[in-house]
Formats: structure tokens, sequence, C-alpha cells
């Protein structure tokens, strides 16, 4: 968190925002240099039927494949809508056509997975926060007790079981034998539980323990004393005064977090067959599909930043002597 | 925000349930059937698009498609196609022989690199096409790049009239389309029947076609095949396209046989996750899982195999009646703990095989010893396949010695290649100069040299490639005495090292595209795109051109087959395993219509829900009713619906 004295919340936005397109650009520019040197030619079918050498090399050439430098500045231009601006090219933020979808161009793609990883990353984000603080709490108040011990072994159990394992378990018991949800998909309530679920447990599990610690340290703090020596409630000791202070590592993990669960979700996007942008990022990556790779980095970077300069300017407001 | 995520998710509800529901393991990549090459690309492009004949899945015969008759000329060179009055596009638009024509010309410029160019060269003309427009687009790219003055519409213009005057494809009307070949070829309607063949709505597509500055190529958005704006002759149009998620396709209104089309709606989910798609499929989420991937699909079909033995009696019975065995299964009484009937394995018009490099030397000049045909028929002679079969696929496959699957071809005979046969796989080797000469365990040329390690290339795509080289490796060490190990590499660096022939032994495949067999036999050809193993025998050239240049249809193929049995006998370039077998998953009590014909190409159309047991056929074949595309036409004298029991 960068806090510099005597700024104003406006000015820190503004200097973030001034920060984010340098940021974007490393990111690309390292992106690129890791993207370029996968093996192999987007343009080729993986199995067979190869069409002859002269127009595999000519297609090279209109993508630009054949020339990196040439493709960096061009995609860039066309990305970042400068070229549009410059009248040189016809759309602005144009990420280009998918090198291995030919129907689709890298902007549809993320249309239609964008809101749907989103939607998957935000829900698990609120499960997590839920399940987090009420699992934290409850071990932090009677830390040493049969509960405590409950809610760790379970908080480790999500942090270390991997969500292929939870995700196909989740589907057997509760779509497969129940019929409760339908398996894999994507168009309602019913299809986001399981897989926002999933996706949630090893973040509610991380934020469990941040809430355990805090609230642990801060029953045991003066000012909650002093709260209790006034003859308040215990509840109200611990929720009202001891929880808010508590919550503060987590807001602060929660930026990094939700980026995180909106990029991460690829495992769980794949188990239950919900058609997000992870999926395509790792197929991208793995097919060299160079435009998708970086269209899918510049538009996550970009959230990235904006995330974390979003939980900043909570943090002031919760939390004011972070100024 | 939960409420703003309640209200997007409400948005995005699913669409009323479809007529009939498919599971793929990937989506199309593209929608224009010029530019397909996947399989399950190819059977959605069979019924959004309808070519000038059809090919009919229940037994590949050639029925009548847009072109309800076709004459071919005395020399046989010559097909006159008259297209039916009543074929429309999905807008109502006539279809008509300009749009054949402008379809065929864009698949065979070799500006969209389309994998199926070459199969448009049999027309007169159109390989010089192809050729010259790739030299002047060369040249184009060539000069742009000096900084010339360039002009990519006049090359075009310059095109364009070039393929009037070169390719022998002419329109002298709207329903008469005459094309003429370089010589006769048998199966030039089979080629018609294929997707890449289908024509598309001009007026649709030139909307998006513009040039390429640098290179002077024409570029193609494929905007197109959006829906909405996508203009279809087929059975359906594609209304929904979700990507990665699901294709819905509705009846198109303005089909001329829609009458024969049996689900008028259906549901093409994807989902990418083979265990996934099973748990999808078995609550209910789905009529036809069309690749069962899972590696527990052996057991699966072992389960299968259960329920048939309970019922053995009662599928022999209906089979001797002559029913399909779908037919019979569907009615019997449901399975039991253990048993399934939902699977089910068929041959596929696929061969598994491992290449030769039969190069003479191998990258940095070392010796190659699979130059020698003696040590590759060692090689094919020392491998016990139905082990491999056994104990490595275990799908049960059917153990392939030549390339052509059985029966997939009308009238082409089955070959037999080599077989096992360790004590002349050692006579074979020894007759190459190796042998065990100082009783080391490892054969040893004439100056005391051992033979090379042999290097077995594998990809790690999957574990059933490793699984056969491993157990390979080992039938080798065994049978001849050689040292052998194995290289398994990533997809892509796999097959850069299979391009620059650098391994002695690769894993390979291939997937017959239409029905003849060069489409087999032609991979072997020197210059061969797809011919990885290197093998240039001017002789193998010769015979092949002397068996296709053979006009009398059976007397061609029989000469190809003697041209495959000695291509397998004598040259081995390559070791086929077995043919490969795809697993469906569908309930035939819940599901009509899928075929078990050796080329394996299903016809979603005539695919049809049933509810619980099907009623017993009237006829006696079993045959649930296909739509006959003809209409009072001799039917083509078809082979037989050769069904693969399993």
């Amino acid at each position: 968190m960068s806090a510099q004295p005597s700024t104003s919340v406006a000015g820190l936005v503004a200097r973030r925002l001034l920060q984010l397109p340098f940021i974007v650009l490393a990111v690309y520019t390292l992106t690129f240099v890791l993207a370029w040197s996968v093996p192999g030619n987007p343009l080729e079918n993986p199995d067979g039927r190869r069409p002859p050498a002269e127009i595999v090399e000519a297609m090279k050439k209109q993508y630009k494949l054949d020339d990196p430098v040439a493709f960096y500045f061009d995609y860039l231009g066309k990305a970042s809508g400068v070229s549009w601006a410059l009248g040189r090219h016809d759309r602005p933020f144009d990420l280009g056509p998918s090198l291995k979808q030919p129907d689709w161009s890298v902007n549809e793609i993320l249309a239609t997975g964008l809101p749907v990883s989103m939607t998957l990353g935000l829900s698990a984000m609120i499960i997590a926060v839920a399940l987090g603080i009420t699992a934290g709490t409850i071990g932090g108040l009677r830390p040493g007790s049969p509960v405590d011990a409950c809610t760790q072994v379970l908080a480790i159990a999500g942090i270390s079981l991997p969500s292929f394992v939870i995700g196909s378990a989740l589907l057997m018991l509760f779509a497969v034998k129940l019929g409760l949800f339908p398996v894999g998909g994507w168009g309602g309530v019913q299809y986001i539980l399981l897989p926002a679920f999933t996706l949630s447990l090893p973040f509610a599990a991380y934020i469990s323990r941040l809430i355990r610690f805090g609230m642990i340290e801060e029953m045991g703090a003066d000012h909650i004393r002093t709260a209790r020596a006034k003859g308040l409630p215990r509840w109200k000791v611990a929720f009202k005064h001891a929880l808010k202070n508590a919550f503060l590592p987590v807001l602060s993990y929660l930026g990094p977090a939700t980026a995180v669960a909106l990029t991460g979700s690829f495992v769980v996007e794949k188990v239950f067959a919900v058609p997000g942008i992870g999926q395509n990022f790792v197929d991208g990556v793995l097919g060299k599909d160079i435009t998708l790779v970086m269209g899918v980095v510049l538009v996550y970077s970009t959230l990235m930043v904006v995330f974390n300069l979003a939980v900043d300017v909570m943090y002031r407001f919760v939390d004011p002597r972070i100024a | 925000m939960v409420l703003a995520l309640l209200g997007a998710l409400s948005l995005d509800s699913p669409l009323p349930p479809a007529d009939l529901i498919l599971i793929e393991r990937s989506d199309c990549y593209t929608l224009d059937p010029q530019r397909m090459s996947y399989q399950h690309e190819l059977r959605r492009a069979r019924v959004i698009y309808e070519t000038l004949v059809n090919l009919r899945a229940s037994d590949c015969a050639i029925v009548p498609g847009v072109a309800e008759r076709w004459e071919l000329s005395e020399d046989r060179r010559t097909i006159v196609f008259h297209l039916r009055a009543d074929a429309k596009w999905s807008n109502g638009d006539p279809v008509t022989s300009a749009d054949f024509l402008y379809a065929w010309r864009r698949a065979i410029l070799p500006d969209s690199a389309a994998d199926y160019s070459a199969l448009f060269f049999a027309i007169e003309g159109a390989r010089a096409f192809h050729e010259e427009r790739a030299a002047a687009l060369k040249e184009f790219t060539a000069a742009a790049a000096r900084g010339e003055p360039v002009d990519a519409r006049a090359l075009w213009a310059r095109t364009e009239e070039s393929f009037r005057s070169t390719v022998a494809v002419t329109a002298p009307d709207d329903r008469t389309l005459v094309v003429r070949l370089n010589r006769p070829l048998a199966y030039f309607l089979d080629l018609c029947a294929f997707p890449c063949f289908a024509p598309v709505h001009p007026a649709t597509v030139e909307r998006f076609v513009s040039f390429d500055r640098a290179t002077g190529r024409l570029v193609q958005r494929h905007d197109w095949t959006k829906p909405g704006r996508i203009v279809t002759n087929g059975a359906y149009v594609p209304t929904v396209w979700r990507y990665k998620r699901d294709m819905r396709l509705e009846l198109n209104p303005h089909y001329w046989n829609r009458a024969e089309v049996r689900a008028k709606s259906v549901e093409c989910r994807t989902i990418e996750n083979p265990n996934t798609g099973v748990l999808s499929f078995q609550s209910g989420g789905a009529d036809w899982l069309t690749d069962l991937g899972p590696e527990y699909k052996t057991e699966m079909l072992a389960e299968r195999k259960a329920y048939l033995a309970r019922f053995r009696a009662d599928v022999d019975a209906g089979l001797a009646r002559g029913a399909l065995e779908d037919d019979t299964v569907g009615r019997l009484p449901p399975p039991g703990p253990g048993e399934r009937r939902d699977v089910r394995g068929f041959d596929a018009f696929g061969t598994d095989f491992f290449s030769f490099n039969c190069r003479r030397a191998l990258p940095g000049g070392k010796a190659n010893p699979f130059h020698d045909a003696r040590v590759r028929r060692a090689f094919a002679l020392a491998v016990n396949k139905q082990e491999l079969i056994d104990r490595v696929t275990r799908l049960g496959e059917r153990v392939a010695s030549t390339l052509v699957p059985p029966g997939s071809i009308p009238d082409y005979p089955v070959i037999e290649g080599l077989g096992f046969d360790p004590a002349r796989a050692r006579a074979e080797l020894k007759a190459a100069g190796y042998e065990d000469r100082d009783g080391d365990g490892v054969v040893e040329d004439a100056r005391g040299e051992r033979f090379p390690t042999v290097d077995i290339l594998y990809s790690t795509a999957s574990p059933r490639f490793q699984n056969l080289a491993l157990a390979m490796r080992d039938m080798w060490r065994r049978e001849l005495r050689v040292a052998a190990e194995c290289r398994g590499k990533d997809s892509k660096l796999y097959k850069e090292d299979l391009k620059k022939g650098n391994f002695m032994v690769a894993r390979g495949g291939w997937y017959g595209d239409y029905g003849d067999p060069t489409t087999w036999l032609d991979l072997q050809r020197m210059g061969n795109g797809n011919n990885d193993r290197g093998y240039e025998n001017p002789e193998f050239d010769r015979r092949m051109d002397e068996a296709e240049a053979e006009t009398d249809p059976a007397r061609r193929l029989a000469r190809l087959a003697e041209v495959e049995r000695w291509l397998f006998t004598e040259e081995v370039p390559l070791l086929p395993i077995c043919n490969y077998v795809t697993v469906y998953m569908y309930d035939p009590s819940r599901l009509g219509g899928i075929t078990g014909h050796p080329r394996l190409e299903q016809d979603i159309s005539v695919l049809e829900r049933r509810d619980g047991v099907p009623a017993m056929p009237e006829r006696g074949d079993g045959l649930p009713a296909m739509p006959e595309r003809g209409d009072g036409l001799p039917a083509t004298p078809a082979a037989p619906a050769r069904e693969s029991l399993r």
C-alpha cells in the first residue's frame, strides 16, 4: 500500500491512473517476450493436413508473425486505440483476431467470457468473505476450543485441497447424486453456486485465518478490556469493536485476492464447464494464440491496477490513520 | 453488488430445451465450410450447409442434395449437375450454380490457406490457378516490401479473370453447374459431398472481404458466420452461438427437404473437461456425448459387455432378423448394477500407426538404419499388436496391418500386411546385416558396430502415445535385441522434430477424408505435405499413377489394393497398429439414428429422441427409416450398412 502523507484521495487516484499506462506497458512487454518464445506456429493445425509452406509464410506476414518488433508496436497501437486516434485503423481498442479461432475476434471472446468470469469471481469473493469471517470469528473468540480446532482443520483443508478435487466431489454429490444443481454450463443462479463455492474455499480459508488471528489479538487489547469493563456484552464488543479492526488485514488482502479469483479460476471453469476467460487464456497460451494471450493480459492487468486502487481508496475511509 | 450479480444472471437465462442435445469436447473453430478441418466442425457443416450431393450416413451412399440429378459425359471427365428449383437459402434466396462457383473459388484460392484446397485439384485448371495466384501474391509481397506501387484490387481483377479462363467449372445458367476433371475420377461425387464443397451465400460473405496491403491477399473477416447474419442452405440455421459454450440450430424454414429433418432444434454444448461431460450426460444433460474422453471408458465399455452378455441370445436373435444392434439393445430390459448400455465403441475411419523415418540420413548426417526396407520390415514383424491392444490401448480395437480400414470403402478388398512373426523379424534384420556377433545380447553390423539406439518419438499429449511407445520399445529390445529409447515431447516440439526428420520411429495417425483409398495412400507420395516419414520412392508414385490411370472403377480399386499390399508387405514406411475406436455415449432406448458404418459420418438431422422403448420396426432391416433424399433416381449401388459389433 503506498501511503504518503498529506495526499487527498483524489490525488491518490490521479497518481495511480497516471501510473497505469506504464504498469500495463511493462506487463505487456514481459508477456510479449514470454508468449513469443513459446515454440510452435499458431496458424498450423495440431493434427496433420498442412497447408503449403509459402502460404503459411504469407499468413505469418499478414499477422506480422514474421517480425516480433513490428507485431509488438502494431498490436500495441491497435489495442490502445492510438492507431485509431491517428486515423490508421478503423476501430479503437482492437485486440485483433484470434489466430486459432478465425470466426472470433479477441474482443468478442472477451465480451462473452469476461462477464462470466467476473460474475463467478465476485460471487466467489462474496462467499469467501462471508464464510471466512464467520469461521474466523467463531474460532478467534474461543481459541483452543474444539470449535476452533474444527474451523482450523477446515481452513487447512480449504487451502490445501486442489479445486479440481473439491469441484469434482461437489459435482458428484450435489449435481449427480442429489440432482440439486445442473452439471456444468452457465445461465442462472443454480449454475453459479457450486463453482463459486469451490472457487471461494481457499480464499475463505485464508480470510478465516486472518480474522481468527486478528480477533485473538484484539480481544486481549486494552480498548476491548475497557469496553468490557464498562459492562458491554461480549458479543457487542466482539462484533462492534474487535471485528472492525480485525477486518483491516482482510481488506488489504481482498484487492489482490479478487484479481486472483477473476484470473485464476481456470481449473474451476474447466471442471464446471463454465464458459469464462480462464479456459480461453490457457488454451491460448498452449496454442500460441498470441493475439488472444496479449489481449487477455492487457485487459486483466488494467483490471488488476484498478482493483488495487479501489482497495486503497476504501482503506482510507475505513482506517483514516493511513493517509 | 449481490443484486447486480443476480440481475446479470437472470438476464442470462438458459434457452428453452431443444429437441436434441449434444455434448462436444470442443467448439467449432469456424463455420466457414471452406476453412474447416476438424471432424466435429465437418459434422455440423453437413447439416448447416447442403452440398450438390449428400452422403447418406447409414450406408455412405451418394444421394441427391442441391443437385437433383447429374450426368457424366462419355469420357467420364465432365459432370453436369442440375440444381433443384426448390433449393433455397435460409433467407429465401434460391441456391444457384453461381453460389457454388463462388464457394469453390474461395476454396481453391491460396489466400485463405484452406486445409482442403488440394481436394479441388481434381478439377481441370484448379491447380494451375492456385499456383498462379500464389506466385502473383509472392511477387506482390516482394514488390510491396521494396516500396513499389502495388494495387491489390487490380491483381484481384486479373485473378478473377484467370479463374474464369483457367478453371473448368462453369455455370451456363442458374440451375446448371458443369465441372470438367483432369481425368476420370471415380470418387469425385464423394468429394462433392464433402463440406468444403458446400456453397456459401455470396452476398453475405462478400461484405466482409478486404485486401491485405502488405501481401495483396484477400482477407476474409468471419463476422458473417455469426447468428443473425449467417445464411445457410442446409437443414438448420445457427440461431445462437456463444463461444465455447453452446450453439443452437433451428430448422431452416426454407430447406427443401425439411419434412425429413427429425429434431426441429438442436443444442450443441461444449464441455471440454471429459469427466464433466460424462457427469452431465448421466444427469440427463444430453442425448449424445460425441467423444467419450475419460480414461475410465475402458471400464465403461466392460460394463456394456457385461450387459450384452446377459442378453446375448436376444441380441443375436435380433441381429439374425436383420435389426440394428441399437434397436435390439434399446428394447432390452434396463441394465442392472455393474452394467450399462449407454456407451458404445465404433471402429472409426482412422488408423493409428508409428512412422518409420525413411530418409537416407538423420539430421546431423548420421546414417539411418531405417532407410533399409528390410530393417523396417523387421521392426514391423516384431510388434505384437494384439498384445498392445489388450494391454495398452484397451478399447478392443481391430488390429491393422495396412492403412485403409476394412469395409470402409465399397468394393475395396481387405488387405493383409505384415503380422507378428519374431523369427522372420530376426531373419530380416540379419539379412540387413545385423546380428548378435559377440554374444552380448545386442545386434551388431558386419564391422562389429552396434545397431544405433532406436529413437522413438512420441507426443506427450496423451498417455496412450507414451504407453504404446514404451510397450513397443520393450518388444523391440526383446525380439530384435536392439537398444531403444523413448523420447516424449510436448505436441508442438514433437511436431517440429517430425517435420525435421529428427526421429527413427515416431507416433502418427490418420483419419480418411473421402471414400477412396487415395485419401490414405497419397500420404506416401513424394512431396505430400503430410509425408512425415520422408518416404520418397519413385516406384511407389509410378505404381500409384498407373493404378489411378485405370478408368474402370473396379479394376482401379483392385490395382490400388495391389499397391497397398506391396506397400505394407515390402516397403513398410509406417507400422499400422490398429484402427481407432470412437466411443459415443448415448442410450439406444432414448436416441435413434446413430450409424455404425465404418466411415462413421453421423447425420445430426436424422437423430431422433425416443421416449423409452422403440416400437418393433415393421421392416426386417430395422433401419429407422432414413430420409430418402432421392426422388425416383436409380439408387447408387451402395454397400450395406456394415456395422461393427462390439
